[in-house]
């Protein structure tokens, strides 16, 4: 283990030299826990999740990562960092697929009690029948735990929003978990260039005593504390406790936004953002939407490209404003029932103009000439 | 107590509601209670919504009281009845979901070693007997097998109590609870031998009807925790309510069924332990 | 959201209002403090306070956790200036001792507690209440309740990011705050 400087978050991310480095998105992982002042890191196998934290699991035993070990299942795994979250140290995990599946029960607790929990999801396809194959089916189910969502494209996003979702999750006024998702294999298992800093600055450590509940460890304020109890039961008449409490989580999620604009330059981004026809999507359908817009353009179609960095908060306004000008917006996406098409046909005012497609799922590619089909079909 | 936790700011002592006054002038942090002393302290438990003569209440009264350290004391629960006493403890305590609590309990005791590595931070699991022998089976066996140094409490009152009465792992063979419409169909789960196997170096089984006995098994179980391995108690707590007896019964009842054969005390401790006991011993001796 | 800014006033506003940050209402940044939703400059902020408390007729401080207790060094100078400024005020103190769902009932009287602050308020037919050292969360849940079917004029004064759900809330408010808003109440009444 080389020795680190604990540097500010804006210098880790802006400023510090980076280097580039050929590297798959689990290294990428590897890289990112490295210098993120992990205290704590709990694994459990799946595909295609599994090799990311193996390599955590290398990095802690040179020393970088304080404390690692392999939970029995997923649910237990997102109990113990919830655990370990609670007793007031930075703690991360991943999973995917059928693993979040499996630990589902335990999202939504940790936007309930307010845990700064990182966690990242290799995508895959759900069951039966079995699959190991990528898909963002999960991230449906997900979109309503209260966890902040960030989709990556490449495995240099994977590296720096794992960073950056640290910080953002442990503002006082956000304080809740972030889920970093990457679309299996695509982006895990496939070798690209990152400009990384070097692993000699780390981020400073969290602070648990500016957490907006109570840590659990005895040496704080108030001692007769629960995480977190049935508030409904006090005085008989509180069931506007729990609402309240809910909207609170909302809140949070609110108020990343403008750590988010920040630290990511914005919730989404744009390449020709006043074509007629914009395709807007997250994760790998990026890419292959870049390469169909790129062909479009040379036939003299106008089509612009929406990435979309955070899902969880939604960029409302911003898509909003980018569909009042645009003709029609094409929603690829890699999994069957097309959340991110609904997702943004319940914002935007005429949500015809929206066309779910094209969907590839079960481990399929999305070729760029599916998407030039829907492009060519709304511009005839 | 002098951990600045348990000090009113100065200039609130007359603001502070009697029970928060009372917890910082007669409460248990630091001062070595033990059950003896119940009567004459404010205990950590406030008053509590569970019903009258229910044995869980009674084990959760004497279990707190039996805490070696509780001002370093981070308790785990888990869904049921016990989970409406938890807010009203003075201690840190955390509900996370139904069964998970000795997985949550891996991860705090080691995040606390962490930030606290030269200080003894207990960290006791008390949740009931569907929540450790049937929902959360695996999670607390892993937890042993991992041999997190946690101390495991089982409140066993022998039903699913708060959802009303439904036949759980602990209940006995033939009983007619619900979701047991024609009696159990097999026997009583013997976690304390599920524990041995699992890896625990301190097992036992005992009741409110012996608080001494109790009280010596929780500061065991606990001490053992941080310097052996992971322990586990079991506590008969019957259910008034649901097994339709009457509340001042509680106690004949766990005695009646000692006499019958159908619940014994036991203690099993693993050779580790006892050198560790005895040291303890010694010390005290010197 | 219809494009006209969402006030944080005084309620009540209803069965089940928003929270405030999910109506487009950002906390201040830092120097700055937040009345009714807008963002002015902190000294803005501490006047409005001190005129809000001196106004009220019944102006009552709910201490939380973080204050109460003496649990870390400058907790107890901050303790005996917000002792100075309640005097100062003519304010009552009632404690948030913490933040249970408290069995069998809260003595509203008394204590105030997160889960049902609105109690307390009808109790003592506060006007004016004002949140320090209670956690951000637990603040947040209780601010919306008072607001939902209260008509109390809600004051934050918060250590840390603010709280858009109170009337006007400062941020980073510690000692030197306290001791601001005491002078400013002394001379909004005439003593100095």
């Amino acid at each position: 283990m080389i020795e680190q400087k604990v540097v500010t978050p804006e210098y880790l991310f802006f400023e510090a030299e980076r280097k580039k480095q050929l590297m798959t998105g689990s290294e990428a992982v590897r890289e990112a826990i490295r210098k993120a002042n992990v205290d704590m890191a709990i694994s459990y196998p799946i595909t295609p999740q599994s090799e990311s934290m193996h390599l955590v699991g290398d990095i802690f035993a040179e020393g970088y990562v304080k404390e690692y070990f392999r939970g029995e299942n997923e649910f237990a795994v997102m109990s113990s960092v919830a655990g370990a979250a609670m007793a007031g140290v930075r703690v991360f995990t991943a999973t995917g697929g059928p693993g979040t599946m499996r630990a589902f029960e335990v999202f939504p607790t940790w936007a309930g009690a307010r845990l700064p929990i990182v966690c990242a999801f290799m995508t895959r396809g759900v069951n039966s029948p079995l699959t190991i194959q990528p898909d963002t089916i999960e991230m449906a189910y997900l979109l309503e735990t209260g966890m902040l969502m960030l989709h990556a494209e490449t495995a240099q996003d994977l590296h720096d929003m794992i960073l950056k979702a640290f910080i953002v999750a442990e503002k006082t006024d956000v304080h809740v978990p972030v889920g970093v998702f990457a679309d299996g294999f695509f982006v895990t298992h496939t070798k690209e260039t990152l400009e990384i800093p070097e692993p000699n600055i780390k981020l400073p450590s969290y602070n648990p005593y500016s957490s907006p509940v109570p840590p659990m460890d005895m040496e704080n304020v108030p001692v007769r504390q629960m995480r977190d109890p049935f508030v409904m039961k006090s005085n008989f008449i509180s069931y506007a406790a729990h609402a309240s409490w809910q909207q609170e989580v909302d809140a949070a999620a609110e108020r990343s936004r403008k750590y988010l604009e920040t630290y990511l330059g914005g919730l989404l981004e744009t390449e020709n953002e006043d074509a007629d026809v914009l395709l807007v999507t997250s994760g790998t359908a990026v890419c292959q939407s870049r390469e169909a817009m790129a062909i479009a353009r040379a036939q003299g179609l106008s089509v612009g490209l929406v990435k979309l960095k955070s899902i969880r908060p939604f960029p409302t306004e911003e898509i909003r404003a980018l569909a009042t000008r645009a003709r029609a917006i094409i929603v690829p996406e890699f999994n069957r029932v097309g959340w991110l098409a609904k997702e943004i046909k319940s914002v935007i005012d005429e949500p015809r103009k929206v066309v779910g497609a094209p969907r590839v799922y079960g481990g399929m590619t999305m070729p760029p000439e599916i998407i030039l089909d829907e492009i060519r079909r709304v511009t005839r | 107590m002098n951990k600045p936790i348990f000090q009113i700011s100065p200039g609130f002592e007359e603001i502070m509601p009697p029970e928060y006054r009372d917890l910082v002038a007669n409460g248990p942090y630091g001062k070595g209670f033990g059950v003896g002393d119940l009567g004459a302290y404010k205990e950590l438990v406030e008053e509590h919504p569970l019903c009258a003569g229910c044995g869980l209440a009674l084990s959760i009264r004497l279990a707190l009281a039996s805490l070696p350290n509780p001002e370093d004391t981070v308790v785990v629960g888990s869904t049921g009845c016990s989970s409406l006493v938890f807010p009203q403890v003075a201690l840190h305590n955390i509900h996370s979901l139904f069964g998970n609590q000795n997985a949550v309990a891996s991860g705090l005791k080691r995040a606390l070693k962490l930030r606290f590595p030269d200080k003894e931070k207990d960290v006791v699991v008390i949740a009931g007997d569907g929540a450790t022998a049937d929902i959360g089976l695996d999670m607390v066996m892993q937890s042993w097998f991992r041999r997190e140094r946690i101390t495991t409490i089982m409140l066993d009152n022998e039903a699913y109590a708060n959802t009303g009465g439904q036949e759980s792992g602990m209940s006995r063979q033939g009983t007619v609870l619900n979701m047991a419409p024609t009696g159990k169909k097999f026997p009583k789960a013997s976690i304390p031998e599920v524990a041995q196997a699992a890896g625990c170096a301190y097992v036992a089984a005992t009741s409110p009807a012996h608080p001494k006995k109790l009280e010596k098994a929780v500061r065991r179980a606990v001490l053992i925790a941080r310097e052996v391995g992971p322990t586990y108690i079991q506590l008969l707590s019957p259910c008034p309510t649901n097994y339709k007896f009457k509340p001042h019964e509680t106690i004949p009842l766990i005695k009646q069924r000692e006499k019958e054969g159908t619940f014994q005390n036991q203690e099993y401790i693993s050779e580790e332990a006892q050198r560790f006991l005895d040291s303890l011993e010694e010390a005290r001796k010197k | 959201m219809n494009g006209l800014k969402y006030k944080v006033v005084a309620g009540p506003e209803g069965f089940l209002p928003p929270a405030a940050a999910s109506m487009g209402v950002e906390l201040p940044e830092a120097g700055q403090a937040l009345v009714e939703g807008c963002s002015v400059c902190a000294s803005e902020g501490l006047q409005k306070i001190a005129e809000k408390l001196v106004g009220a007729e019944n102006p009552v401080f709910f201490p939380g956790p973080l204050i109460l207790w003496n649990w870390k060094d400058g907790v107890a100078e901050k303790a005996v200036a917000l002792k100075e400024l309640a005097e100062a005020v003519g304010a009552k103190i009632i404690p948030m001792p913490d933040y249970r769902p408290k069995y069998p009932m809260i003595n509203p009287a008394i204590e105030v507690n997160p889960n049902h602050p609105n109690l307390t308020i009808w109790h003592n037919k506060i006007d004016v209440c004002v949140f320090i050292g209670v956690h951000c969360h637990y603040a947040n849940v209780a601010l919306k309740i008072i607001r939902g079917g209260t008509n109390c004029y809600t004051i934050a004064l918060c250590g840390e990011a603010g709280h858009e759900d109170a009337m006007v809330s400062l941020r980073d408010a510690g000692l030197a705050e306290l001791k601001k808003l005491t002078a400013l109440v002394r001379k909004l009444k005439g003593e100095v």
